[in-house]
Order: structure tokens, then sequence, then C-alpha cells
């Protein structure tokens, strides 16, 4: 399965779950990363980490292993 | 007794309203209309986690004690910043539970804000929500309908203007009613969800917010066209809409983002803010720093005229007087960082410039979240050491904490300053700005050095399941307010005059008894000298037999080996209390009377005199100047730091390394500096 991680700038697409096992995932559902919504990847650091995601009309920063455990399918 | 008793029993308690808001709210702007600027700090017991609190103004007419707290993102912690917090929101140790918490929400961020509101409601709190950034919302193309959420939340909701202050009236009307409500002196259950119910729990929550949002949020222009009492309709709308228009972020900030986020520009960009900082942070502070000092030098001297020559007259004068002047000295440089801290950080920019650094910062065991702390650490490490309390990873926090203290701060300025212009004539300035940005890069590069070799060296000793993390959000883009960094940089400066100033003021005393006792009153033979001459040479005889002196001789033996000698190890000794002290000091040591114009410039000779005392060798040469810029690089010699550092970690065993490790790397480099400087045959 596609996740957050292997976006590409400027790309949407729709969270479906956030892996319970990633250490960080509570922060991350906490943050808004809920299943249903959608994201944008809107730009990356150097070497694509940490990246920024567009997601409830904010933007957030998080590593890019933090964004592997997003786990995503295509918008449409 | 009696009447003791009486006033306790009829003394009311005065209400507490705490404000909570997510990080970047408009939390502090609220509190700054309510508090005007009476507010104080307090510190929460066993941490220096710092509260703003205040009486509410009196022009407002409600009489409560109100508590500004720092920015949560849930009830459930997970910083050791965000732990008291939450610990401290639940009940603060000296105002008890809130009566009421005023929740701020960005109205542009609904669904993300609205969580903290449930969890407060779900707690049992007395909650009233001010509804923030409205100006963002309608930027976006959208309202909201403050009574319709209050309606489904169940608790009031006030729109407030940032700017003007428009909505404030409304907000002290809801506190007025919440405080006298009988909520408000409900007994508070801390919840807990187990792990296990917890993102079931959480996603319950996401649901029932996102539905209150749909009912709540409409578009501005059929906010125009029908009146707001039609929501059915405009709610109709948005159903075509969709999502997708209402969770855009803010357009403006996307399209500086591609600049700013730019893997080039971005970085570009980054370099150029940074650049400037450090040239602001030096040049427009030097005039006023010499301001101060100038100020402190003729209270120095007039204290001492009018005391006369006598134990007091100095102490006060020297002692105490200059003590105080060697803190204020750099309160313009850090009034200014903190100035430009809050400026990046109110306009947006801060959070960026952490994700940027956070990749290679992280290579060695840092955090993104580490730049803010590491940057503060260049006017002062204390300042700098309290800011890395946002890193939750315990590991990092600690080892930004290590290697803060090797930022060049600017109390070693000065030193570099007399070192550079002892090494480059003060005509040729090029060279001398070259060799202090050579001093700056070298100190950077090898902190990061040593950030390696510890996180390398932690990671073996220790293997703490302690996973590290970088969430961070990236607001919208504003123009900062300016009254509001301007009175947290003042703020935020008086705190490290509170901080810093006693420690630095007992010291200077201390020093000043070493400096001054036993033989306080040298014989000296005045046939044929100049009064001026005389007072010279009582002053340097005094010092020569101070007990400063027998500790600067009993230091000899370490001191030969790096070409010092005991004039140059009592002005080390003196750096403790403040490292720019070594200039005074070695002034001291020198024979140097401020009798004259230029005190660095006779400084300066002196020093080219100077000769190691029982052989004819030079004491200040090329090598042992370079060897005491290395010194003053590595070496922790700075017992403020020492200080906080043990308060904020809770233990001796980070001071204690920070001490034993980087004064002995000091001594070590200074020593293969020096003799291998010599060897080579420069001198």
């Amino acid at each position: 399965m596609k996740n957050a991680a292997q976006l590409k700038p400027g790309e949407i697409a729709v969270i479906i779950d956030v892996d319970n096992d990633h250490p960080s995932s509570h922060r991350i559902l906490e943050i808004g990363f809920t299943p249903g919504q959608e994201i944008q990847f809107i730009s990356g650091a150097l070497f694509n980490d940490p990246m920024a995601f567009s997601i409830r009309g904010s933007i957030v920063a998080i590593r890019k292993n933090e964004a592997s455990c997003i786990l995503i399918k295509p918008k449409h | 007794m009696y009447s003791d008793q009486t006033e306790t029993l009829t003394k009311k308690r005065i209400p507490l309203i705490t404000l909570v808001g997510q990080p970047n709210s408009g939390k502090t702007t609220i509190f700054n209309f309510l508090s005007g600027k009476n507010f104080k700090t307090v510190n929460y017991p066993g941490s220096t986690v710092e509260y703003y609190v205040s009486r509410i103004l009196s022009k407002h007419a409600v009489d409560a004690n109100i508590l500004d707290s720092p920015g949560i993102i849930s009830l459930v912690p997970s910083s050791p910043d965000e732990r008291l917090s939450v610990k401290a929101l639940h009940s603060h140790p000296e105002y008890g539970a809130p009566d009421l918490v005023i929740v701020t929400v960005d109205s542009s961020q609904l669904s993300r804000h609205l969580l903290l509101v449930r969890q407060l409601q779900d707690s049992g709190f007395n909650v009233v929500v001010a509804l923030t950034m409205i100006d963002i919302l309608h930027r976006k193309g959208f309202d909201i309908s403050e009574t319709k959420l209050s309606q489904l939340l169940g608790c009031k909701v006030v729109r407030i203007n940032g700017k003007t202050g428009e909505g404030i009236d409304n907000l002290l009307g809801a506190v007025k009613e919440g405080i006298t409500s009988e909520q408000a002196g409900r007994r508070l259950i801390e919840t807990r969800t187990p792990n296990s119910k917890r993102k079931e729990k959480l996603l319950e929550s996401y649901r029932e917010i996102e539905s209150i949002e749909n009912e709540v949020l409409f578009t501005l222009k059929s906010a125009k066209d029908d009146s707001r009492s039609s929501l059915a309709s405009i709610n109709e709308q948005l159903i075509v809409l969709g999502n997708n228009v209402r969770n855009r972020p803010d357009e403006n900030t996307l399209r500086l983002d591609k600049i700013l986020l730019h893997k080039f520009w971005g970085l570009a960009v980054f370099a150029l803010i940074m650049s400037v900082t450090f040239t602001l942070i030096f040049w427009l502070a030097a005039p006023l720093m010499d301001l101060v000092n100038d100020g402190f030098s003729i209270a120095s001297e007039f204290a001492f005229q009018a005391l006369g020559d006598t134990w007091y007259g100095n102490l006060v004068s020297n002692g105490i007087i200059s003590g105080v002047g060697s803190v204020m000295v750099f309160l313009p440089q850090i009034l200014i960082l903190f100035l430009i801290l809050g400026l990046l950080e109110d306009s947006g920019y801060l959070a960026r410039g952490a994700m940027l650094v956070d990749k290679p910062l992280s290579a060695i065991g840092l955090n993104g979240k580490s730049f803010v702390p590491m940057l503060s650490g260049f006017a002062c490490a204390i300042p700098a050491i309290m800011a890395t309390r946002t890193i939750s990873n315990k590991r990092e926090r600690f080892l930004t904490i290590f290697i803060v203290p090797l930022m060049s701060c600017s109390a070693r300025l000065p030193v570099y300053a007399l070192l550079t212009a002892f090494l480059f004539p003060p005509e040729d300035t090029l060279m001398g700005g070259i060799a202090m940005t050579a001093i700056y890069l070298f100190s950077i590069a090898s902190s990061l050095v040593i950030a390696s070799i510890a996180n390398r060296l932690s990671k073996s000793i220790s293997n703490l399941n302690d996973p590290s993390s970088f969430i961070l959000e990236l607001p919208a883009y504003r123009k900062p307010k300016l009254s509001v960094v301007g009175a947290n940089s003042f703020n935020n400066a008086m705190q490290y005059v509170r901080k810093a100033g006693p420690v630095i003021l007992y010291l200077s005393v201390i020093l000043w008894v070493l400096t001054y006792f036993p033989n306080h009153t040298p014989q000296i033979d005045g046939a044929g000298r100049s009064e001026e001459e005389i007072v010279e040479l009582t002053n340097s005889e005094r010092i020569a037999t101070s007990y400063a002196s027998y500790m600067g001789k009993f230091l000899e033996p370490v001191l030969e080996p790096i070409g010092m000698d005991w004039r140059v190890g009592v002005s080390l000794v003196a750096t403790l209390a403040a490292r720019e002290v070594f200039v005074s000091s070695l002034a001291l040591m020198f024979k140097v009377t401020e009798a004259g114009d230029d005190i660095q410039n006779s400084l300066l000779d002196a020093m080219r005199n100077a000769k190691i005392e029982g052989t004819g060798m030079k004491l200040f040469t090329t090598a042992t100047s370079i060897g005491l810029i290395v010194f003053f690089v590595f070496a922790l010699q700075c017992i403020s730091t020492i200080a906080i550092v043990r308060k904020e970690t809770g233990s001796w065993t980070i001071p204690a390394l920070q001490l034993i490790a980087f004064t002995g790397l000091a001594y070590f480099l200074t020593y293969i500096t020096v003799n291998g400087l010599r060897f080579i045959g420069v001198n």
C-alpha cells in the first residue's frame, strides 16, 4: 500500500489509515491526519525530509519516516 | 488574632481564568488585551516553565486573575513542556483549578483546534471559546456562525479581532457570566483514556468535530446574498463545494512557501536571514552596549568619588556597580536577539527554519527544534538552555543542552575583540573582521563535531527507547505585531537579568574581595611620582599580593605549558563570574589605569610589553593569543550556565560532564595550538 512519504510535490491523496505501530502515530492522528482526510504534499526540505503537508487547512511538517506511517490512496 | 481569622473567613477567593490554546492561536494577543502590560511571570514549582499571571484590567470590571500558559496541542502531553502545562491546567499549585478556561481557536483551522475544546469539555472544564484569525478565514472565502457553534458545542463562543480588540467586550461578558455560573466551582476529574481506546476515542471526537464544522462554516459570498439565518441553504452550497476548498491552507502562505520552502531558494533565503540576524545582533547592539558601559563607568566613578578610596568605596564602585554593569552590558544584544526571534516567530518563519535544518541536525543526534536554542546561544546560553524545553525527545534535548555552551555567546565577544586587535593592527578592519568570522565559524564547526561525538558516545552508553520525532505546524504567514513582540522581548530580557543577575553580582563581589584583600593599602614610595602613577602602582601592588594572586600562582604549573603566567591565570579565574570580566581583569593585572583616553589601546600596549616573569620571554605572542582564543572557544567558564543546566536536566551529571570535557578539551587544544605554532616558528 502507498504511504504519504511516497507522494510527489503537489500530489493530493486521501488518508486510509495511520499505522498504530509507529511511535509517533498518536501525535500524527491528534494533529489531524485522520482517515478520510485529504492531504497534499506541499514541499520538502533537503532530501524531502521533513515533508510539509496540507491537512485540514493547516500546513504541518513531519519527518519522512513519520509520513511513512500514513497510509494513503490516490484521490479518485 | 481574632481579626486575622475573620479576614480569612470573609476573604473571597479571586476567581482564576486560564487561557489555553494551540501554539500560534492568538493566545498571547488576548492575554495582552485583558491584562494590559501589568503581567508578572510565575514559575511552576520545581521547574522553570513560566506562566504569565495578571489581574484583569480594572477598566474591564471583572475581578479575576488570568493565567496564560504555553501552547498545547492536546491534553495528552508529548514533551516535558506540555506535561507540565497539562498538569498545571488541572490544578495550578499556587492558584488552584481554574474557574473558567478561555480556549483560543484559530477559525481558519477549525477542526484541528476544536479537538482541544472537546477534550477540555470532556474533562469537565468550564469553557469559553475565543475565535481568532477570522481575517485568514475570510481570505479563504469563508465565514463562521458563532451562535451555531455555541449551540453545537454547548458553551459560549466569541469572535475576537486580534488587531483591533473588537470582541473583547463580548468575551468579558461571557467571562463574567462564566465565573459566576455553578459550573465554575466544580471539581475536576482528570480522565485517562486507556492506550488501546485512545485512537478510537480520537477518531470519534474528530468525526463529531467535522460534522460541527460542516454546520458552522459558510461561504462569504452567500453570506452577502442571504441573511445569516438561512444556514440550511448555505450548507447546501457548502456540500457542493466540498471539503477541498475549505481545507486548503491560506493561499498567500502556499505561494510564499513555494519560495521559502524551495529546495535551493529556501536554503538561500534561510542563509540570508541568518546572516542579517547576526549582523543586527552585533552591529545594531554595539553602540547601545557602549552606552550602557559608559553609563556604568560614570556611576562607578561617581561612587568612588563620593565614598573615597576606602574599602567600601571600592566595594561599591568596583565590586557592585561594575558587577551589575557586566550583566547589563549584554542586555541590548539579548533584547535585539529576542526581538528578531520574536519577529521571525510571529511572522511564521521560525518553524520553517527548524524544518529546513532538521535533517542535517538529526544526523548528529539533534532535532530541527534544537535550532532556536542554538541560535539563542549566540547571545547567551541561559535563555538558550531554557528554550530547549520544546524538544520532546529527552536524549535530543539533553544533547542540545550539552552543546549550547559551545555556541559563541556574546560574553566571549569582548575577549575575541581584544585578542584580534592584538593580532592585527586596529587600522586593519578587514583582517579583524575576517578573523572574527573565522572564530565564529570555527566555534560552530567544533560544536557540531562535538555533538556528533557525544551522540555516538551516549548511544553506546544508554539504549533509551525514546523515539525521535519532528512534528511541527507551519503557521500561516502574517505581519508580526510589533507591540506584542516588543513586550515579550522586554519581558524575556528582564527574566534573563533576574536569573543571571544575582549570580554574577555575588561572584563579582567575591572576586573583588579576592583581588582587594589582604593587602588592601599597600605602602608605595610616592617620592617623585604623580598622583596618577601612585594610584596605578597601589592597584597593581594590591593585586599582586592579593588572595587572587595566590590562586594564580597556585595555578602557574598548569598555565606554564600553555604559555600563560599567573596574571593570565587570575583573569581566567575571574571569568567564572562572566567571560567578559577577562578583559577588565587583564587591565587590572597589567597596571592599566583608566586615566587617559582609550583603555583598550593602553591595554594593548601593556600586553605587547608584558614578559613572562623571571624570563625575558614575551607573554603575549601570536601563538599564545591564538591559544587563548582556542581556550575561550571551548572552555566552560560560566557558573550561571552550570547552574541553569543543573536545574533544567535535574542532575549534576551533564554540567559536570560539560565542565570536565569542555575545559579539558580547551586546555588540551590550547596546548597543541601554542606549542604547535611555536614549533613551526610562529611566535
